[in-house]
């Protein structure tokens, strides 16, 4: 299989996730996102490992409007062993341009070098009048252990839903990082394309 | 209502985020080897990997720090960048498989357990072992 097969084909089982949420204290994070709802700019800083602060830009697709977000992400626990690590976040932006514009909710996850899982919920209130639910739950297996870094790789199945299009779809995805930079592409036939860029410093 | 939780939530690490900072650690002090010179034999480190990084290094104290939580790279990206700020750090190495960084210092560095358990706290992680060895 040529490499131009490999990289489609990997194209075809990629989606987004939202990835360590909060950095490590004093740690700044850029993302990208686009998907079938929205394109995205999100930019944030962690002050202690334990929250984050940031702002994003929201060019919605499905109300043709564009909007800022001044978000916090909070870790409400956190479990580490020697093996593993778990955690539960919890989500929230109010929008700088209409403060009827909101969202909440709360997601987590468990993982360890090989395994991961995760499930998210996100209740989001507008001045459309068409409040919405976004959920997912994510399973995840590491095929190789690489060594610090390398280039990782995650093959994952996630499945979400939106209520707003009543949409659920699952399907298979991959994620790639090295260093501080960590990307995510995908495609689905009823989602289309996703993308996720993220730069950690 | 639902924008007075929201602010309310905005601000409120803001305030509590120090305090809540050492939460988190759960690991005892008990039977460790915090400070304490060992003679080599007991090293808690890969010999192989223990032997690479000391290629190279002379007059250093060297600490092995065992890490809970430490599951990916970019979980340990914080604990490399935040311990090469320490102008007396001469090296890292961040071992996953097996939960360890070794630390080299200049020999005139007083290595101390609670600064070395604050840095990896102030990732997200927790230690759960320290071992120093002088070289």
């Amino acid at each position: 299989m040529g490499i131009y097969k490999i990289i489609i084909f990997s194209l075809v089982f990629l989606i987004n996730i939202d990835a360590r949420p909060i950095s490590y204290s004093g740690g700044t994070t850029i993302m990208y996102k686009s998907d079938s709802m929205s394109n995205s700019f999100y930019a944030h800083y962690s002050p202690t490992y334990k929250y984050s602060i940031g702002i994003e830009n929201v060019d919605d697709k499905f109300f043709n409007e564009s909007y800022n977000y001044l978000r916090l992400t909070y870790l409400l626990n956190r479990k580490n062993t020697n093996i593993s690590q778990r955690n539960l976040y919890f989500q929230s932006g109010i929008s700088v341009n209409n403060t009827n514009n909101i969202f909440y909710g709360i997601h987590g996850d468990w993982e360890t070098r090989r395994w991961f899982t995760g499930f998210g919920y996100k209740y989001v209130e507008n001045s459309f009048g068409r409040d919405f639910k976004d959920r997912f739950i994510q399973l995840g297996v590491a095929p190789y252990l690489g060594e610090y870094g390398d280039l990782h790789t995650w093959v994952m199945l996630k499945s979400k839903t939106n209520s707003l299009t009543n949409n659920r779809s699952t399907y298979p995805e991959l994620k790639f990082f090295k260093g501080n930079t960590l990307l995510e592409f995908g495609y689905s036939d009823k989602t289309e394309w996703d993308l996720h860029f993220m730069y950690r410093f | 209502m639902k924008k007075i939780l929201l602010t309310l939530l905005l601000a409120s690490p803001l305030i509590c985020a120090e305090q809540d900072n050492l939460d988190m650690h759960d690991h005892s002090h008990e039977g460790h080897l915090h400070d304490t010179m060992v003679d080599g034999k007991n090293l808690n480190v890969d010999p192989d990997r223990f032997d690479k990084f000391m290629e190279e290094l002379t007059d250093v104290k060297i600490a092995i720090v065992s890490v809970k939580g430490m599951v990916c790279d970019f979980c340990a990206r914080g604990i490399e960048k935040t311990f090469l700020k320490d102008k007396s750090v001469k090296k890292i190495d961040v071992d996953l498989a097996n939960g360890k960084v070794i630390i080299a210092y200049l020999k005139s560095k007083n290595i101390n357990s609670d600064e070395i358990e604050k840095k990896i706290l102030s990732n997200g992680q927790n230690m759960s072992d320290l071992q120093v060895l002088e070289v």
